[in-house]
């Protein structure tokens, strides 16, 4: 806690200006609440809030931070589903809030925006121009926040690349106040030395983005396909098949387990068979390649036993179907179970439909807290990427909720090590730094801290973060 | 129950309701008071409400949180569509009574004269109560009562009663009413129906204004309301008492294609104008009239109907609800002309000469917006009751 937070303030005051500091209590809550399902504390709050306009800015606040040994925690929409955002020492939380320049550059063929837009925004803007954006965090995320945990583990990820292959380069501003140019103007990127690919996926511990440039991506005409199936491994013995066998992968791809698809028809009002539910986008050039795309992918649904598969043809049924799964955190809610948390294992492919089975019945038998939730599975086709969420009691107490929290997480490391899973759908920092240490070793987790060291050595960045602290 | 009873009820209530959030975000990304501060959006102030009960933090801080939610009600639709439907317009209503009644902090200052105005001269401006049916001289529209039973009752409200802007909806309205030859009268001692004092939290007002015009329907014998103020309808059909909600009430665009339907307005004259619609939130969003709007417009000869941007469900606000008609949100929160200004050049980007509406509050705060961004010769705002004029 730094002692004199009105000098704080104040000095800050004169790098942002007067409007742009934030010191009042509900606006350091709001900085430090998180997706986790108990409350923060006075211990968890910011002691300020700082909201810079420009690269310029950012880099004298964190002049000043060194200056003063104060940590800062950066923060692009609190979207995170972990609690990367949530400052473990205190200090300045520092938004990108207000970096939300844009230019599309068809000229160029690239995007350049402030590291603070939504993604949502850019996705609007993009489509009226016949771009899509290859990055599916929430609508509500930050461009930032996104290219820094370098996106989720959907399958666009398998298909278009992560954010690392989009970005052409990087506005950095270092934790020591300096300010970097990275990456490329033309289409073409450094095959060798490229710093921007340091930044993407270092989720905020090395510098703080200020600016992204990415490539521009042409949106491709789609045709959905659904498959319904008695057993939800069926789904994983076709995303096997599917790779396999050669089929034409979908730009994006979900799957929802028996007991939360029971839930999601009834309140999409979907009279469909009992049993899981696949969904996909296929992707072509023209309506026609995508149709045909989709035709094989009812194929492969009825190949490896689907009770039923079809186009989607009805557009609104389609976007009930999607939002099947999208709905998935209100499941638990139905039987009264508010609280939640999710997980994600991503097995090798061979072991995707054993892993499945082993996720459906994860409650079943245990004597510890996570016995008493209720989960339910669903997940990305073809990204080999289960999630599972358990639901429970909101009436928990704080101590209670920290005790199932880390026995899910405690599961989740255990289920990764078992299945040869690496993660990173969320970002890893700050939960799962026992996973990548068991995983990988001392010696490469004390790498990453050296790397740290050497671009922070104050430690001044999201300190705790790597240190996975809570 | 006693005082202390539903002080306890009141926070349990809104305690309940706010565990429920999934912190999400996604309600943040449509709500028009979201400038580039997480706090300043229904998330920010959903999770300021909970903890400042549980911190027992309840101050002018909170309240200006609170008081600043224009109770749109584009965050509800987004949380039905993603997540866990939290009614976060209500809950946000909810805190403001709590704060206004249990812990007297609300309203906002500049607010307590409009809800003692209500009080006590049945508006929120405090205008004189005999002056509210002035509007009216020379029309020759009859006082509803039980001597003169009448058809159908037209509800004024008080925008439409006293401001100059809404007298003109009220006027044309009545001159469209009497040309398809309806039977409608006015209340003599109408009141404000109290839309506004239960958006600002004084609920105690809202049953003591909506007891006042309950009776006078009852004793006019009224069976049929028509109304051109979205808010008025929104509170006639789901906040009054049930002998009203099973009244047949209308706001005019849904009366008037009736009457269309029924040979009874017929619309000949070429209005050659293009135009865009703005749904008012209480009439779209809130009681779900999308389409009814768009019929009578599409019906006029020569309008072609242009649609912003956002529309319908999507539509965004004017700026002016949930009391902020008559308060300017402090430094730091987004002002209600600047989202106004949003929603003119939404309109502006559609080509439209003409920036429709069906509400008057919209219909003062975007001619407002018109002006302050210098567009007067660009775009005009008029009531569809002014376009309709034209067409007959």
């Amino acid at each position: 806690m730094v002692e004199n937070v009105e000098q704080l303030a104040k000095d800050l005051k004169t790098i942002v200006g007067e409007d742009y500091v934030q010191a009042a209590l509900f606006e350091r809550i709001n900085y430090a609440d998180t997706s986790l399902p108990y409350d923060v504390g006075e211990e968890d709050l910011p002691d300020v809030v700082v909201h810079p306009a420009s690269a310029q800015e950012v880099s004298h606040v964190l002049q000043y931070a060194n200056e003063h040994k104060i940590p800062v925690t950066t923060y692009g929409s609190g979207t995170s589903l972990i609690f990367g955002t949530k400052p473990k020492h205190h200090g300045i939380t520092m938004s990108t809030e207000r970096l939300t320049s844009l230019q599309i550059d068809e000229e160029h063929q690239w995007l350049e925006c402030g590291a603070g837009l939504k993604t949502g925004q850019l996705i609007k803007e993009l489509g009226k121009l016949g771009y899509f954006l290859p990055i599916q965090t929430q609508v509500g995320s930050s461009v930032g926040g996104a290219v820094s945990i370098n996106t989720l583990g959907h399958l666009t990820d398998n298909v278009f690349g992560r954010p690392v292959n989009h970005v052409l380069g990087l506005e950095v501003v270092m934790p020591t106040g300096e300010i970097i140019e990275t990456g490329s103007k033309c289409l073409r990127r450094s095959a060798g030395w490229d710093l921007a690919r340091i930044f993407v996926g270092a989720e905020g511990i090395l510098g703080v983005i200020t600016k992204v440039r990415m490539v521009l991506m042409p949106t491709p005409k789609t045709t959905d396909a659904v498959g319904f199936f008695n057993k939800v491994e069926q789904i994983g013995h076709a995303v096997g098949k599917m790779y396999r066998e050669k089929f034409p992968i979908p730009m994006d791809g979900e799957f929802v387990g028996e007991k939360a698809c029971k839930v999601g028809y009834e309140a999409m009002g979907l009279d469909f068979p009992q049993g899981a539910l696949a969904v996909t986008r296929s992707m072509g050039k023209t309506k026609e390649e995508a149709d045909r795309n989709a035709r094989e992918m009812v194929r492969l649904f009825k190949e490896v036993g689907a009770t039923e598969a079809f186009i989607l043809e009805d557009s609104e049924v389609a976007e009930k179907v999607w939002r099947v799964r999208e709905n998935a955190m209100r499941w638990g809610q139905e039987k009264g179970l508010k609280g939640y948390l999710a997980i994600e294992v991503n097995p090798t492919l061979p072991r995707l439909a054993e892993a499945m089975t082993e996720l459906t019945h994860i409650t079943e038998g245990r004597s510890d807290l996570i016995g008493e939730t209720e989960a339910y599975l669903y997940g990305h086709v073809g990204s080999d990427s289960l999630h599972c969420l358990f639901a429970f009691p909101y009436s928990w107490d704080t101590k209670k909720m920290k005790q199932v929290v880390n026995e899910i997480w405690n599961l989740e490391k255990e289920l990764m090590l078992k299945y040869d899973g690496v993660g990173g759908d969320w970002g890893w920092l700050p939960y799962r730094v026992p996973f990548f240490r068991e995983k990988y070793g001392e010696f490469s987790y004390e790498l990453i801290r050296k790397i740290k060291q050497l671009f922070d050595p104050n430690n001044i960045l999201n300190r705790g973060n790597l240190e996975g602290e809570g | 129950m006693n005082q202390e009873q539903l002080e306890v009820d009141l926070e349990k209530e809104l305690n309940q309701a706010l565990l429920s959030c999934e912190k999400c975000h996604f309600c943040n990304t449509v709500c028009p008071i979201v400038d580039s501060r997480v706090t300043q959006g229904p998330f920010g102030i959903n999770r300021a409400i909970y903890y400042g009960l549980k911190w027992g933090a309840l101050n002018e801080e909170l309240r200006d949180l609170v008081y600043s939610c224009t109770t749109c009600g584009k965050c509800v639709a987004m949380c039905k569509k993603v997540s866990r439907a939290l009614p976060l317009a209500q809950i946000f209503e909810k805190a403001r009574e709590y704060l206004l009644v249990e812990k007297m902090l609300g309203p906002m200052p500049d607010q307590v004269g409009v809800l003692k105005n209500m009080h006590v001269r049945g508006n929120p401006w405090g205008n004189p109560s005999h002056e509210r049916t002035k509007w009216a001289e020379g029309l020759d529209i009859p006082f509803a009562s039980s001597d003169r039973k009448v058809d159908m009752l037209y509800f004024v409200g008080c925008a439409c009663s006293y401001d100059s802007q809404g007298q003109k909806i009220a006027k044309n309205l009545s001159r469209i009413l009497k040309q398809a030859g309806v039977d409608f009268g006015i209340l003599r001692n109408e009141t404000c129906s109290g839309h506004e004092a239960r958006r600002m939290g004084e609920t105690g007002l809202f049953a003591y204004l909506s007891e006042a015009n309950t009776e006078m329907f009852e004793a006019a014998g009224i069976s049929h309301i028509v109304t051109g103020d979205p808010h008025d309808f929104y509170s006639f059909t789901h906040e009054y008492p049930d002998n009203v909600k099973k009244l047949k009430v209308q706001h005019y665009v849904q009366f008037l294609n009736e009457l269309i339907d029924e040979g009874k307005l017929k619309l000949s004259k070429t209005v050659n104008k293009t135009v865009t619609y703005h749904d008012p939130c209480y009439l779209g969003r809130h009681s779900e009239v999308f389409e009814e709007p768009r019929k009578l417009i599409k019906r006029m000869p020569g309008v072609t109907l242009r649609e912003m941007e956002n529309a319908r469900l999507d539509s965004d606000c004017c700026g002016m609800g949930g009391g902020r008609m008559w308060m300017e949100p402090p430094k730091g929160l987004v002002s209600s002309q600047a989202i106004a200004e949003r929603r003119v050049r939404q309109a502006l980007d559609t080509g439209s000469e003409i920036l429709l509406t069906a509400c008057p509050f919209c219909n003062i705060t975007l001619s407002d917006a018109v002006k302050s961004l210098g567009k007067e010769d660009a775009i005009k705002v008029m009531d569809i009751t002014e376009l309709l004029t034209m067409a007959i």
